[in-house]
């Protein structure tokens, strides 16, 4: 019974944090370079409702993450053309890029709301390794972006910024512009593109939500999942793997109110549907008031959130 | 040499900022009819239908006052905590709690509307104060950035609330779906359905104005956001200032909800915010930290709202006025930005152009 509920509840966990975990890797690739999208929850529902429109005539799971994160991309561009290349407030342009994106994704979307979605990822069972108990069956008896999300891509960023030069250079964009700048980094395209690349993260995370986890579209279905994600950067110190992993940790935060609500826990759900919200704000508020150095340990990128003028110095 | 070198100011004169603004929302206006254009919609006999039916009509003027009275509200608070540099992105959040607190009373307290009011405005102020909290501790004594906090905090309330209409509070007379009961109290109308609110948040608008510009506490908040460490040498408790703003912030954030349930929509119902909280942070950008400035800006988004109103008779979805807001609002960053740059005529780039 006890293994049964774990499992169910890993499983549940894995799967939510899954959609963070694109949104929040795509986020630290942003932050790192100084810049903070605040953008990504009205990119996470552009890349939701595109998704599922584009699975509704190519049914292939496949192509509607594509389009999802290709969209993403684009609206990355968009703001990136407003905080990277104009220079604009990077609050201002995120904000609006979020009201862009959840107007937009909303009436684009009119007609497929509420509707369950033509093609989603089906289940993909790996052979013996599915069979561990309590971790098999969450991380390798569901769909077949998991090890992509969860193993991958997080070992991939974190090899590349932090042993490669290219990472180096990318910490140096987002620390101390000019001196990167002084030693030839390209600071404008460094920041537009990885700008751009967390952009199409978000989307491929909001497409991944249509086509894995929620399967229906419909409006406000992102539900601050964007902004538990930039919650989730900052408490994971902007670090990649532990931004992963916080997201899975997340996952389970969210798998609770799922577990309250099927055994009938004396909550109302609405409360339980208030754990997520909650939880995060304990996350990125509990730990620095119990261990006051985590600010410094965790800090920020020295210049995330000031856009560079290379002839004001 | 070609021309081609700008300088950037450190501050950006207001008369560059009023042309670079006009352009931006003329562009934004153009990119829009462009898109209703494409899908089929004429932007002309659009443009026509909604100017007379906002500005051209009474009952437009109307619903243009109800719409600009909690934009006035929100618009303040987000003006009030940006000017010690903080952002409240939590005034949804804070309206709900406003209005919450508000129903509470009227549903529990009977007795004449003159006694009652009262105590729903305090009410009001109060739930704003206490949703915004969490946020403002935290960035007092811990530093913990408040714009994601004071979001995260929106989400909650409007569970709150949907919990409340559905659940205790649901209506059981008229049957209405997430919504309580008509209150039994409601703050007097005074032209037509625009309610006495509307003057009073004009009137509390001015009056932050003035106790920004004008008052020793209103220096300080200003110095703090313009330089922390300046204001703390020069003696500025910066942490109690930033405690007060936020709550005051709060404050007004609830008082708009307090106006909305006991003004406008008479009942505490799911999604009754409106987008209002998040709308205000626009109206608060529009206004560039001045008080007074609020009353134009809240005019223009009410404008905008009003103006949704006429293009859902016409099949648009409601959401484009959110999108449309979001363009207006990315142009206007955009053209604050280069308002800062002024050309330096006949200049030869020097070393680092």
């Amino acid at each position: 019974m006890m293994i049964t509920l774990l499992t169910g509840m890993l499983a549940t966990a894995v799967l939510a944090g899954g959609v963070l975990a694109l949104a929040a890797l795509g986020e630290v690739l942003a932050e790192r370079v100084g810049v903070t999208n605040l953008g990504v929850e009205g990119l996470m529902a552009l890349g939701a409702v595109t998704a599922v429109m584009t699975v509704a005539s190519i049914p292939s799971p496949w192509v509607g993450l594509l389009v999802a994160g290709l969209v993403g991309a684009a609206g990355g561009m968009v703001f990136a053309f407003g905080a990277v290349v104009m220079r604009a407030n990077q609050v201002l342009c995120g904000l609006a890029t979020t009201f862009m994106g959840l107007g937009l994704s909303t009436a684009l979307g009119h007609n497929y709301a509420g509707q369950p979605v033509a093609t989603t990822f089906g289940h993909v069972t790996v052979p013996l390794l599915s069979s561990i108990p309590v971790i098999g069956p969450a991380l390798f008896g569901q769909n077949i972006l998991i090890v992509p999300i969860y193993v991958i891509l997080p070992a991939l960023v974190h090899f590349v910024m932090f042993r490669t030069r290219h990472g180096l250079n990318m910490r140096a964009v987002g620390e101390n512009p000019a001196a990167a700048d002084a030693a030839g980094i390209p600071v404008m395209a460094m920041r537009f593109w990885y700008v751009t690349l967390g952009g199409a993260m978000a989307g491929m995370a909001g497409g991944y939500l249509t086509l894995t986890y929620v399967p229906v579209w419909s409006e406000g279905m992102v539900a601050g999942r964007g902004w538990i994600a930039l919650a989730l950067v900052i408490f994971a110190g902007y670090r990649p793997v532990i931004v992963t992993l916080s997201a899975l940790l997340f996952g389970l935060v969210t798998a609770l109110s799922f577990v309250g609500q099927a055994h009938n826990w004396p909550i109302d759900p609405a409360f339980l549907n208030m754990l997520p919200y909650v939880g995060t704000m304990a996350f990125i508020i509990v730990p620095v008031v119990v261990w006051h150095r985590m600010r410094r340990v965790m800090a920020a990128p020295a210049a995330l959130a000031q856009p560079y003028y290379r002839d004001v110095r | 040499m070609a021309t081609r070198a700008f300088q950037r100011l450190p501050s950006a004169p207001a008369g560059r900022i009023l042309v670079l603004r006009l352009a931006a929302i003329v562009l934004s206006l153009c990119i829009i009819a462009g898109v209703l254009a494409l899908s089929g919609h004429s932007p002309v006999v659009l443009a026509e239908l909604i100017l007379r039916s906002t500005l051209g009509s009474r009952f437009g003027l109307e619903d243009l006052a109800l719409f600009m009275c909690p934009l006035l509200l929100t618009g303040a608070a987000v003006t009030v905590c940006g000017t010690i540099g903080l952002w409240n992105i939590g005034a949804e959040g804070q309206f709900y709690a406003g209005a919450i607190a508000a129903t509470g009373v009227a549903l529990g307290l009977h007795g004449p509307a003159i006694m009652v009011l009262p105590v729903m405005t305090i009410a009001g102020i109060l739930g704003g104060m206490a949703w915004i909290t969490v946020p403002t501790l935290a960035r007092a004594y811990a530093g913990v950035n408040e714009i994601i906090t004071t979001l995260l905090l929106n989400f909650i309330a409007s569970l709150l609330t949907y919990y409340l209409t559905t659940g205790p509070w649901r209506d059981r007379i008229s049957g209405a779906q997430v919504s309580t009961q008509r209150l039994s109290v409601s703050i007097p109308e005074m032209w037509g359905i625009v309610h006495w609110g509307f003057p009073v948040a004009i009137v509390i608008v001015i009056g932050l104005a003035l106790v920004l510009s004008r008052t020793r506490w209103g220096y300080e908040i200003r110095i703090g956001g313009a330089n922390p460490e300046a204001a703390r040498y020069a003696g500025i408790p910066v942490r109690l200032r930033i405690i007060s703003v936020m709550l005051l912030s709060g404050g007004l954030a609830g008082l708009a909800g307090m106006f909305e349930v006991a003004g406008t929509v008479h009942r505490l119902q799911g999604g009754m915010a409106n987008n209002f909280g998040y709308l205000g942070i626009v109206v608060a950008v529009l206004a560039r930290g001045s008080c007074l400035n609020v009353i134009p800006a809240a005019l223009l988004m009410a404008l905008i709202l009003d103006s949704g109103i006429v293009m859902q008779t016409q099949q648009l979805s409601a959401s484009v006025v959110l999108a449309i807001t979001g363009l207006i609002l990315f142009m206007i960053a955009i053209g604050d930005e280069l308002a800062h740059y002024r050309p330096v005529a006949g200049a030869t780039p020097k070393g680092n152009a």
